[in-house]
């Protein structure tokens, strides 16, 4: 019986002390941890590489960092050997599958550089200095480091679209969106992107708590994938996130004389088209990005006196600066060598296109200006501190009447409201289309969320708005407005109108004086040159001061009739 | 003979128990994060940037910051977060430009990219201002619905279920705004 449970203690011990040496931290395990990572099904196949040809890059063992490469062969026996004993780090165990990349058709050939050698100059021309990145597209910083340029990981990922997931236990940080998988290692020259694995110059390097990479892996990013593409902006030191119409570069001029072609390369050239066809105005919009080296916008001889990039909403637009003698141009684009040609001729052909005639424009006839004093009745608008949206928009209005009335002879004046009482926008609306009103003026004040937020802002109608629909009917093709858009037939004269304003305000030291255009509610259904003119912002103390202080609303409304006077002009 | 019988008995599940406890699987051991790790990458669950756009102190336009929120997957989670990010207000230089309490009731995104977004009551009965204000609340929420989800080409924005005509009387939302007519 003892005998028995002396077997039976000696049993139980053993497989006790079996199960307790199975769970020490440093047992041997039986396989490499690595093939139960989950990272295997983003990892490349691992495949020994043939002899590498001449002039092939001989790929090292992966290692923690370059030091690690010069290791010998025995050296990385011995690791193998320990690695199947165990002794290793997960780390490194998982550096051991990923001994040698897959065959040299999957990889890339090494992704070299630094911008900086390509840059060319560090030196940021000056029409570039003008765009702030906040007006780029999505974009992030490269950091010159050791002489290495870098991009943050997390930058990257922002870039891409991609979420990331970093993996603690094999310091891995892989970067997934829809089209793309990019798997970064800490201390690692190999990325794979996708299957393919591009051996970087330099690896991936944790600094300051982030990853780091080098800049250089974003020219090996897939360029025909239907996702994301990234662009280097050398001149502004940036990745950016190529837009939908592509990227404009640098143009060139050649002239022989009669002809002068200014060539653009371009992505996109369908999207090209001639916005402005004065000789001194003569502007070309790209849907593209301007990512090149400005023109020398100094003047030059020939018919292309300079060329100016000019600010814009969307892609990129220049203005041409043309000699008088400059009679015709021609838009050329060619989509197989992806470029825009913008040619000139002294003497026009039968296919160029003529500019458009110069000289003084006709006088504005101002006689009906319709006032709109904003809100009314129920609706206080902003209130600050006694200072009351409504009471001042009316008591402003009547004196900009006033002062009309003093500065230009036969102009009828007509209030949408004289008392406060609320007033639909429709029947402001209809007030001033009854009036024939030749300009509306529909007058607030101000209310900011910003604490600094000061000065005057003219809304005014955008010259293109959404809600015109092209229809085609019979041979010419005509454009269905909605009526409660019809202030945009008028986005032209409205904005020399806000501009002539905000000119008089500014020179009055009532500024700032800021332009939008965004169709203000308002104007709906108002079929007149107009603008809604936000006089001061009351959120603001020195502007609240200036409005409240006696005679205030008299200067205001002075130089706001001054600003009206000067866009009828020849009054 | 009894005996001997015995003691193989006792050697062989031993040996049975041994082989078990070798073949039991290794319980997972907490990943040592080394001090050096990434801090802005410790992250079990994916994480996707978003950039959000919150009107700048002088109330010329927007500014933007970036976050990192983890990865929605559903339409109306993405468009949720984004909201309550612009609701929260900025870490960095802007001023929140949402009404306070604004919130995503539902959300719609049809074939042809026009996103209606359906904000709670708080989007019309918080907002104070004028002009600026309403300017930079609509702009900010356009710019940054449109920024983070590239199908959206129109944003249409309704409230409590209804269209609303105008926020503070200064500018229509009766009509979906062009997200590339954003500034």
């Amino acid at each position: 019986m003892i005998r028995r449970l002396v077997a039976a203690a000696l049993a139980i011990g053993i497989a006790v002390s079996t199960v307790a040496a199975r769970l020490q931290p440093d047992a041997p395990p039986r396989r490499p941890v690595a093939s139960k990572s989950p990272s295997d099904s983003v990892l490349a196949p691992v495949r020994r590489l043939p002899p590498a040809a001449p002039g092939a890059r001989n790929y090292p063992p992966l290692g923690p960092g370059r030091s690690r490469r010069a290791k010998s062969s025995d050296a990385r026996k011995a690791k193998a050997r320990d690695a199947r004993r165990g002794a290793r780090t997960d780390v490194t165990r998982e550096r051991a599958t990923l001994r040698e990349p897959a065959t040299p058709r999957d990889v890339m050939p090494p992704a070299r550089g630094n911008v900086a050698g390509r840059r060319g100059g560090s030196r940021i021309p000056p029409a570039f200095a003008r765009f702030t990145p906040a007006e780029l597209p999505e974009n992030a910083p490269i950091e010159t480091v050791g002489g290495q340029d870098w991009i943050a990981a997390h930058d990257l990922a922002r870039l891409l679209g991609a979420t990331k997931f970093w993996r603690p236990e094999v310091r891995k940080l892989e970067l997934r969106s829809p089209a793309l998988r990019i798997l970064l290692t800490d201390d690692n020259p190999f990325v794979l992107i996708g299957d393919r694995t591009v051996a970087l110059d330099t690896p991936v390097r944790s600094r300051g708590g982030q990853l780091r990479v080098p800049v250089a892996l974003v020219d090996s990013l897939p360029r025909d994938s239907a996702g994301v593409r990234l662009a280097i902006d050398v001149h502004r030191r940036r990745v950016l996130r190529v837009p939908e119409l592509g990227l404009v570069r640098t143009p060139r001029i050649a002239s022989d004389g009669t002809t002068e072609r200014v060539v653009f390369p371009a992505d996109r050239p369908a999207e090209v088209s001639v916005i402005g066809r004065g000789r001194s105005h003569f502007r070309v919009r790209f849907g593209g990005l301007f990512v090149g080296q400005p023109p020398d916008s100094a003047m030059r001889p020939g018919l292309v006196l300079a060329i100016v990039p000019i600010a814009t909403t969307e892609g990129s637009a220049f203005e041409f600066t043309l000699a008088p003698e400059t009679e015709g141009y021609r838009i050329e684009r060619d989509e197989r060598r992806g470029t825009v040609t913008v040619r000139f001729e002294r003497h026009a052909g039968p296919g160029d296109e003529r500019f458009a005639p110069s000289g003084p424009p006709g006088a504005r006839a101002v006689r009906v200006v319709v006032l709109d004093p904003g809100h009314g009745g129920g609706d206080a608008g902003v209130s600050v501190s006694g200072a009351i949206e409504k009471d001042l928009a009316l008591s402003l209005a009547r004196e900009v009447s006033r002062a009309l009335e003093g500065r230009m002879r036969r102009v009828r004046v007509i209030l949408t409201r004289t008392e406060d009482r609320m007033v639909s926008v429709q029947e402001r609306a209809e007030r001033a289309n009854r009036a024939h009103a030749d300009i509306v003026v529909s007058l607030h004040f101000d209310g900011a969320p910003g604490p600094a937020a000061h000065g005057a802002t003219a809304y005014v109608p955008p010259a293109t708005y959404g809600g015109a629909e092209p229809v085609a009917r019979g041979a010419a093709p005509v454009a269905l407005l909605p009526w409660r858009d019809v202030a945009t037939r008028h986005a032209v004269n409205s904005r020399v109108l806000a501009e002539s304003v905000m000119s008089s305000l500014e020179l009055r030291g009532l500024g700032p004086a800021r332009l939008r255009e965004a169709l203000p509610y308002p104007l709906l259904g108002v079929n007149a040159p107009g603008l809604m003119l936000e006089c001061g912002t009351l959120t603001s103390e020195s502007d609240r001061a200036r409005v409240m202080a006696a005679g205030g609303l008299r200067q205001l409304a002075d130089a706001i009739a001054a600003g009206i006077e000067a866009y009828g002009g020849a009054e | 003979m009894k005996r001997i019988t015995w003691l193989m008995l006792g050697l062989a599940v031993a040996a049975v128990l041994a082989w078990l406890a070798w073949r039991a699987p290794v319980p997972a051991r907490a990943p040592a994060v080394p001090a050096s790790a990434p801090v802005d990458t410790l992250a079990a669950a994916g994480l996707k940037a978003v950039r959000l756009y919150f009107a700048s102190p002088n109330g010329a336009g927007l500014v933007s910051e970036t976050r990192e929120l983890p990865e929605s997957p559903t339409l109306h989670e993405r468009v949720a977060a984004l909201v309550a990010e612009l609701d929260k207000g900025p870490d960095a230089g802007g001023v929140a430009a949402l009404p306070p309490g604004t919130s995503l009731l539902h959300v719609y995104l049809d074939d042809e990219g026009l996103l209606t977004v359906d904000l709670s009551r708080a989007f019309q009965q918080g907002f104070r201002g004028g002009a600026d204000a309403e300017y930079l609340a609509v702009t900010s929420l356009v710019r940054t619905l449109a920024t983070n989800v590239p199908e959206v080409r129109r944003v249409l924005i309704v409230c409590g279920g209804a269209t609303l005509e105008t926020l503070g009387g200064h500018l229509p939302l009766d009509r979906p705004f062009e997200a590339a007519e954003m500034p």
